[in-house]
């Protein structure tokens, strides 16, 4: 058969979200690949030049649809060194906390996400249904579901209830048995075996040469996690190092970016509860927040998909003077052409889906 | 009174044709001689042709119905047996509910409190809902398709697997054809579809679909001659083609009381077999022509409407009919104690179709190269192993 | 290595200029132009950044600035900040896309939100708008129209 491209998307069901994948296929086996973005582009960082510094929050909630709560974070952690904001301790646990939470139910979106892209509809309402745990948990102190708007510039909205830990205590248990379960499922099914093994490798030197960060960076074996190399929050204060897993070789591949979003579900589980018992007492709002900022600063963040950073610049007024956000899966990406090369049209939504694509986050 | 046959027969000799040709003969003498080939249509239905005629017509259409009957209860089974794999309750739109939807578009307002409608029922009625909107679709065809060959390429696929259904015997009392060679009639229906793949992937003018198309005829190309070679074994043993004499032949030999139903010598061909039948309907993990998360929805992609509908139903003939072929060839059809032998056989396929059901929402889907080396590399082997140890078999009993 | 110690002995090169420690582990140094190439070239190659975060284009009104971020993988997460500033009439600078494979797409995105041409880039077209937008949205001077397109 001739070579012939292929259109992966705007709408399709590979494509979580909007974008398109161009393939080259000969026969069944992909020889080239490019991929195109712009169909959600919302601009988000000319928005924000025109908005004040606190109404923010609002656009970098919808950075992500399924990681919310670590975008405003990256903001709002941003916006606090350039304005030089001193954050209250209980605040800075409370927010390690949410971030966690938001953390493993992103994962869990990915998870759930990721088993139709391999012909198991029943892993998405497993991992939903799994994921409306942890969003009922951080519904507790914040209100939404989806879009949270819950750490502001300086602290955090609102304080965590009473008895909030032994619900998440509660949700955690669950939620270890179930993870047994899909081990149980999955990485014991043959099936899922042969879709994921050595599909889609990249090894760690090209990963960093892409720039590919995060989940998908760790499982190359490498530790970098910036939850330490750059630590903020309280994570200084918690005791974990980075998981990381590997294919062998110092590579990547599908199964061991499915393991290592397991194993970090497991570690995220672990924090919470380690910056629930060392809570401090105390406020959760910096006393008073500034509304003008100027110079520069930027902080990045490990989000649920890598690395998060944002640089903004001040020039005295009330609004940012320019905004300029990285997304991990922005980089990502671009890279698809080179780990998407010499494997078969089956193998692209495994491929794709493992990486944990967001595009709100990647078209900004 | 033996068999279906017999009793339509019975019911045309005695009612339907006495009823019919007073009719006939009547017309005759109306406006003769235009009216007079009412008369010969009588003539030749009392005649032994025209009875045999109107019996199998008879029987045909029972054996269709019983088959479509059977499907619309697999796609039941499907969605409730999923439904409960995945942790929900599944469909429950039932003759229950029809009520509080009649109420709800009525508008009506219950007397106090919060208006809780649950449309709970068992979901009965959601297959007919499913039929009522295929029904009212569309019938579309993409304005840079051939049309011709997209029309053709559907109703070669519906009809052949249709076909199936009264190919294969229920018991020897409900049965619609006895041909001498059963099984072998079966399977060469069951090679037609993917013609019909071919086609309308081909003619859609889709990439999409051709490539299901390819991957259709790639896969069963495979599958076709490992699943041949296993049924083999079976016509070996049996010395036939006929599913009569495969069942009768299945309950000749029995060891310390238990019947040596083909499963028990050739477990390896059963395994065989189930895998290509598995292949054959193109059911996960083997469904990749239609592989919704890279293909869309593989060759069925560009057709909607009624023939969609009629599609997804003749792969549910498929499918019953794969279990059918299975149980006549390996579990000895229907034989055994106690309950009429067409309860008998209904169990063993719904049993199988159970299996195929809990697989399709546990396991993911396989790759096109996988299946290919799995099918030449691993079953093709194995089932000239299965003929080997059927050969043995026939030698020492 | 200490952080005011690389950005020391970066400061010293040619071109480079303003080496400054921002907080720990993170520096920041001002590059002209001009000595750009060769700069980033000792970056990756004797200083080990091997990490591209971001390229930031910054419409300054008088000119352009390109805010490069460099990190280095490993838990110490050691960065650089690196600007370089651009003539308002001729924004163009060579392309780092052959030292770090993932600078692609964020030089992609400031040609096209900002108008910056990369010298060298692969593939230089626009990433977020469609190919035959006009203008560069991000600049300070974009006008924004309404466009009613039709359908």
């Amino acid at each position: 058969m001739a070579e012939m491209w292929i259109h992966m998307g705007p709408q399709h069901p590979m494509t979580h979200g909007l974008w398109n994948l161009r393939i080259k296929v000969d026969g069944e086996t992909i020889t080239d690949a490019e991929p195109e973005l712009g169909y959600l582009h919302r601009s988000v960082e000319k928005i924000g030049e025109r908005r004040k510094y606190f109404m923010n929050t609002t656009l970098t909630d919808r950075l992500c649809y399924a990681s919310a709560m670590t975008w405003t974070h990256c903001y709002c952690l941003t916006a606090e060194e350039l304005m030089g904001v001193e954050v209250p301790p209980r605040a800075k646990y409370i927010r390690t906390v949410v971030l966690e939470l938001q953390r493993i139910a992103s994962h869990l979106m990915w998870l759930a996400s990721y088993l139709p892209d391999l012909g198991l509809i029943t892993g998405f309402l497993y991992g939903m249904r799994d994921r409306e745990m942890f969003l009922n948990l951080l519904e507790i102190p914040s209100g939404g579901r989806l879009l949270y708007n819950y750490v502001k510039i300086g602290g955090v909205k609102r304080d965590l209830p009473p008895g909030f830990d032994a619900k998440a205590e509660r949700v955690m248990q669950t939620l270890e048995r179930r993870l047994k379960e899909y081990e149980d499922l999955y990485d014991n099914s043959k099936i899922f075996r042969m879709r994921t093994d050595d599909v889609g490798c990249y090894s760690a030197s090209d990963a960093i040469n892409w720039g590919i960060t995060g989940p998908n960076l760790r499982s190359a074996g490498v530790p970098f996690d910036l939850r330490q190399a750059d630590s903020y929050d309280a994570y200084p204060e918690l005791d974990f190092t980075p998981v990381t897993t590997s294919a062998g070789n110092g590579r990547s591949d599908c199964f061991s970016r499915y393991r290592q979003r397991i194993d970090e579900m497991y570690q995220s589980m672990d924090l919470v509860r380690q910056a629930l018992v060392k809570m401090p007492e105390g406020k959760v709002m910096a006393g008073s927040v500034p509304v003008r900022a100027r110079g520069e600063a930027f902080r990045r963040t490990e989000d649920s998909r890598g690395e998060a950073l944002m640089y903004l610049i001040g020039d005295g007024t009330d609004r940012p003077y320019r905004w300029k956000i990285r997304s991990p899966m922005f980089t990502t990406v671009s890279a698809a052409p080179h780990f998407l090369k010499g494997y078969k049209v089956a193998d692209v939504p495994a491929i794709m889906g493992s990486i944990d694509m967001c595009i709100g986050e990647t078209d900004k | 009174m033996t068999s279906l046959y017999d009793w339509s027969y019975w019911f045309c000799e005695a009612w339907l044709v006495p009823l019919l040709t007073p009719l006939l003969y009547f017309q005759e003498h109306i406006m003769p001689p235009f009216s007079n080939p009412a008369g010969d249509l009588a003539r030749w239905m009392e005649s032994d042709p025209g009875l045999n005629v109107l019996a199998w017509t008879i029987v045909v259409n029972v054996a269709l119905m019983i088959g479509f009957t059977n499907v619309i209860i697999v796609v039941y089974l499907e969605r409730k047996i999923a439904a409960r794999i995945m942790d929900r309750r599944g469909p429950m739109l039932s003759f229950h509910s029809l009520k509080e939807i009649a109420n709800d578009l009525a508008g009506s307002i219950p007397e106090y409190g919060w208006k809780t409608t649950t449309y709970a029922g068992i979901g009965i009625l959601q297959n007919v809902a499913d039929g009522i909107k295929f029904f009212c679709k569309e019938m579309i065809v993409p304005a840079k398709a051939d049309r011709l060959l997209y029309t053709i390429g559907p109703v070669i696929f519906i009809s052949s697997s249709i076909l199936l259904l009264v190919l294969v015997p229920f018991s020897p009392r409900v049965a619609a054809s006895s041909a001498p060679l059963g099984l072998l009639v079966v399977m060469a229906a069951f090679s037609i579809a993917p013609i019909g793949v071919l086609t309308t992937g081909w003619a859609c003018n889709n990439k999409y679909t051709l490539i299901g198309g390819m991957r259709s005829a790639a896969q069963l190309m495979a599958y076709e001659i490992p699943l041949l070679l296993s049924m083999a074994g079976v016509f070996l043993v049996a010395g036939s083609f006929s599913p009569m004499d495969i069942v009768a032949q299945q309950q000749e030999v029995w060891l310390f009381g238990i019947p040596m139903w083909n499963i028990i010598p050739q477990f390896l061909g059963f395994i065989v077999f189930m895998v290509c039948i598995l292949a054959e309907v193109e059911r996960i993990p083997f469904d990749l022509p239609e592989a919704e998360a890279e293909l869309v929805e593989g060759w069925t992609t560009e057709i909607g409407g009624l023939r969609l509908g009629l599609t997804f139903a003749a792969e549910y003939i498929r499918g019953f009919v794969g279990a059918m072929i299975a149980t006549v060839l390996f579990l000895g059809g229907w034989a055994g104690p106690f309950l009429p032998g067409e309860i008998w056989f209904l169990i063993k396929v719904y049993g199988i179709l159970v299996f195929f059901i809990i697989l399709r929402w546990t396991v993911p889907r396989i790759r096109t190269d996988q299946i290919l080396l799995l099918g030449w590399k691993r079953l093709l082997p194995l089932s000239l192993v299965n003929l080997a140890i059927a050969i043995l078999y026939v030698e020492v009993f | 290595m200490e952080t005011g110690q690389f950005v020391q002995q970066l400061a010293k090169r040619d071109g480079a200029s303003d080496g400054s420690v921002l907080r720990a582990n993170v520096g920041r140094i001002t590059v002209t132009r001009a000595a750009s190439q060769a700069f980033f070239r000792v970056l990756k190659e004797d200083f080990g950044f091997d990490h591209c975060s971001l390229i930031s284009a910054v419409d300054n009104q008088t000119g352009f600035e390109l805010v490069y971020h460099f990190s280095i993988i490993d838990m110490e997460g050691q960065m650089l900040e690196v600007h370089v500033e651009l003539p308002r009439d001729t924004p163009t600078i060579d392309s780092i896309t052959h030292l770090w494979g993932g600078a692609d797409w964020h030089e992609r995105e400031a040609y096209d939100l900002m108008g910056i041409y990369f010298i060298g880039h692969p593939d230089l077209k626009r990433v977020l708008l469609p190919d035959g937008f006009a203008g560069h949205p991000l600049r300070k001077d974009y006008v924004y129209e309404i466009h009613e397109e039709e359908w």
